[in-house]
């Protein structure tokens, strides 16, 4: 019989999106009840898709079922009086308030940390926002791209003699979801020691900004200003470089050991061995473009799952470049049991991408999204 | 204010390099005593990398600004966990476990059990331990031993296949980006197993995936698989949902602006703010559809109104427009960003030599409690006397007796690294400015950032 680490804790989740509505659907997956609380005409990304057949429908939106599995949803207008009035009687049983909207916004309406605290003081109170509650870009509005620009990151992406390159996926949303998760359950942490709940102010651009490698301590440490350059973001180990290949592409990586003697008997011309730019990290460094002429015609005829294969069993670390057709395929995935399944209504079996960690204990599970306003009469209708 | 909220809890940290240091960094960040343990012969290899001056002289691996990002405010043991040290490194591990709360460790799946230190046996010595294992590829599973290289992940997670130029090869971020990445989740983990402790008093094992924690970020092209069984496609700097999209040029050399047009309303409002309320009548924009259309045209004129903008006025101007915009900044610009600045984003850490501003490893202000403030990175064994006198309680002859039998010290037992290492702990500037890897490095980096000199200058 296996436990949850986060039963018994209600969790208001009025955030739309993608960053706070991750935060909240880990702490569903962790077995916390998740109440969403939508505008009447839902969350936005019900009308973002991807949707079977591109047909749109917002109980179909492929981006808001992979966020908001395990939820209850109740639909409230906030910008009526019986509307906050719904969210003040929920917020006053919850331990846990999750909201994206523009800073100030919940303020005027009554609903700010200062005006619900009273009411429930044991409240942790957790504001997600592209950059954060104060500042001169509080009010600005943002999303993962307008991170990934101020946050340094987009400048060091891409290749040198193009324009700076975003990460696919929004990730200063998935960034800023995680850090407000990680915050929430601080907080729940600081409440079981003192009793008190709090407000965070996550930003997006900070969390995104706190995973810089080492882009601003270049500059802080020896005033060097890093630029975009490849894959290689770590110049002296190169290659660490994605390549082509025959079904696909890999990325090369020769680690520590893999250089002269690995790689040479890894592209079957053991001759290599000898040669200066296998011999020389430096030279092969610099002149990288000589040594691609060695490399790519090689990886043009091999498979990745080849290569990967024959790689790691020399202890080179080569690594494949994963699709989402090839990660829902993967043996390796399967064998973790990584990707589960749920049945979303008028949809049919997804994947669910829940398992992010497994707990021995409190394992995580995953669920269907709910329907626009599911759960409205259940919910708002319960006994106190 | 009160104390942070892992005030009193304990970890042992075993990682190294970047996604379990950031773990434990966070961990640290939040209140914990974190001990971090290296060995002379196998120090984390971060502490070779980012020289203050590019300077590598003297104990270098004192110094290193990576090390410090991820390493600030824990403290450090050494211990040499292998068969020279007589069995004492392990020995004194096992010790420390009745001590500690939390194990963490990165090493390949294997190497703890190979200790007898898997989770099984802490449990014997702590039975409310809770162990977080940080991996590549996980504990199980085909690829459970392959050599998972923080630049590997990325790709393996999915995420290069949705990261490119339009129709050009996949690529991958330009930081290990799975790294940080899966620091956080693993945080949150051991954050959730102490919420449960705290419930019931149990402990448990955790764990982590590198390449599994990130694939969530692939969610919609995962979706899109699902239902329409589509393969990917690199979009560059374009948007799904929203047109136009994309990084324009600007004034000066390698200025950028990225814009997102995210509904007809914004359409009309970046139109006027530039002067241009012509296009706003223009048909071939007049809605989403037809703007996605005719994208490469809208882009060049776009341009043309960017190319002749300072980046962070345009960034001003449309957003007070109500257009989403910001600068694309460089990591000095970043360093010196007033929102940023104003929100005390960057710590000013006072390092041996001289202040440095470092980013906060936690996105996040809480009302409640102060977490520590900007704290260095420890020296390499700085507090081997202190942990193991005061909290094992040994005496001088036993840490003595470790000292000279080299189980504990001070110094990196190999004092020339290997070539891989030395290109990182003293990078040739000049030669990756010629390849344009690195801008130019500015001689008055100091004065720019307002942070002094050491007082030896």
């Amino acid at each position: 019989m296996t436990d949850s680490a986060l039963v018994g804790l209600r969790v208001i989740d009025l955030s739309q999106g993608i960053a706070g509505p991750y935060c909240a659907r880990l702490l569903a997956d962790l077995g916390a009840e998740v109440i969403k609380v939508e505008p009447p005409d839902g969350d936005f990304t019900r009308r973002l898709g991807p949707f079977p057949g591109d047909v749109p429908d917002p109980e179909k939106s492929g981006l808001f079922i992979h966020l908001n599995g395990n939820k209850q949803s109740v639909t409230v207008d906030l910008d009526s009086d019986e509307g906050r009035a719904v969210l003040r009687k929920l917020l006053a049983s919850a331990d846990v308030l999750i909201e994206s909207e523009t800073p100030g916004r919940l303020a005027e309406l009554g609903l700010s940390f200062g005006d619900v605290s009273g009411e429930n003081p044991k409240l942790v109170y957790c504001s997600v926002t592209p950059f954060g509650q104060t500042g001169p870009y509080a009010k600005f509005t943002g999303n993962s791209l307008t991170c990934m620009a101020l946050s340094g990151l987009m400048y060091i992406t891409g290749d040198p003699d193009k324009e700076p390159l975003t990460t696919g996926g929004e990730p200063a949303e998935y960034f800023g979801g995680l850090n407000a998760w990680v915050s929430v359950l601080a907080a729940l942490e600081h409440r079981g020691e003192t009793g008190a709940g709090q407000h965070i102010d996550v930003s997006c651009l900070e969390a995104l900004g706190s995973a810089d490698e080492y882009n601003t301590t270049m500059y802080a440490w020896l005033g060097a200003i890093r630029r975009r350059f490849y894959s290689r973001h770590h110049i002296p180990t190169y290659p660490s470089e994605i390549y082509p290949c025959r079904d696909g592409h890999i990325v090369v990586i020769g680690g520590a050991t893999g250089f002269p003697l690995m790689m040479a008997i890894l592209l079957e011309q053991p001759e290599l061995e000898e040669h200066p730019l296998f011999q020389n990290l430096w030279m092969r460094t610099i002149e990288w473009e000589a040594f691609e002429k060695i490399l790519r015609p090689y990886l043009m005829e091999h498979d990745w799952l080849d290569l990967l294969t024959r790689a790691q069993e020399l202890r080179v670390p080569f690594a494949a470049v994963m699709s989402p057709q090839t990660l829902l395929e993967s043996d390796h995935l399967a064998e973790r049991r990584f990707f589960g399944e749920i049945d979303q209504p008028g949809v049919g079996k997804l994947p669910a991408v829940g398992t992010v960690f497994r707990m021995s204990e409190t394992p995580l599970a995953s669920g269907p999204a709910p329907a626009l306003g599911a759960d409205s009469a259940s919910v708002l209708e319960a006994p106190e | 204010m009160s104390n942070p909220p892992l005030d009193g809890v304990r970890v042992l940290d075993l990682t190294q390099v970047y996604a379990g240091p950031t773990c434990t960094r966070m961990l640290a960040d939040l209140g914990a005593d974190v001990i971090k343990i290296e060995g002379m012969t196998r120090m984390d290899i971060t502490r070779n990398f980012v020289m203050p001056e590019n300077d590598s002289t003297d104990d270098y691996w004192n110094k290193a600004g990576y090390f410090l990002l991820r390493n600030g405010g824990k403290r450090s043991l050494t211990l040499d966990l292998s068969e020279n040290g007589g069995g004492s490194g392990i020995d004194i591990v096992k010790r420390l476990v009745a001590e500690c709360d939390i194990v963490a460790e990165s090493f390949t799946p294997h190497v703890m059990n190979k200790f007898g230190l898997d989770y099984d046996s802490l449990t014997k010595i702590k039975p409310d331990i809770i162990m977080i294992s940080l991996s590549g590829y996980g504990q199980n599973g085909p690829w459970r031993d392959f050599s998972g290289y923080g630049m590997g992940l990325e790709p393996a997670a999915g995420l290069a296949s949705i990261t490119g130029y339009r129709g050009g090869d996949p690529l991958r971020t330009g930081i290990s980006f799975t790294d940080p990445y899966s620091g956080i989740v693993g945080a949150g983990a051991v954050l959730s197993a102490l919420l449960y402790r705290r419930r019931t008093g149990k402990g448990q094992y955790i764990d982590l995936s590198e390449q599994e924690a990130a694939v969530p970020v692939v969610g919609y092209a995962l979706m899109d698989y699902a239902m329409n069984k589509r393969q990917p496609k690199r979009i560059g700097n374009r948007s799904h949902w929203y047109a136009p999209q994309g990084c324009y040029p600007c004034a000066g050399d390698d200025n950028w602006l990225v814009i997102t047009v995210t509904d007809d309303d914004a359409w009309r409002a970046l139109c006027e703010a530039t002067g241009n309320p012509e296009w706003g009548s223009d048909e071939r924009f007049a809605d989403l559809a037809t703007r996605r259309e005719h994208h490469d045209a809208l882009d060049e004129l776009i341009a043309g109104w960017t190319r002749e903008q300072d980046q962070y006025e345009a960034m001003h101007v449309l957003q007070k427009a109500g257009v989403t915009a910001a600068a694309v900044l460089n990591p000095k610009q970043a360093l010196l960003d007033p929102h940023l600045r104003e929100r005390a984003f960057f710590d000013r850490v006072e390092t041996g030599q001289g202040p440095r501003p470092v980013p906060h490893q936690i996105g996040a202000k809480f009302s409640a409690f102060e977490m520590p403030s900007a704290r260095p990175a420890p020296k390499l064994g700085e507090h081997n006397r202190e942990v193991l006198q005061g909290l094992l309680g040994m005496s001088d002859d036993e840490v003595n007796d470790l000292e000279e039998r080299k189980v504990i010290g001070d110094t990196p037992a190999t004092a020339v690294p290997l070539p891989v290492m030395r290109m990182f702990v003293q990078w040739p500037l000049h030669s990756y400015g010629q390849m344009g890897a690195l801008g130019g490095a500015e001689k008055d980096y100091r004065a720019q950032l307002g942070i002094e000199p050491p007082a030896s200058e």
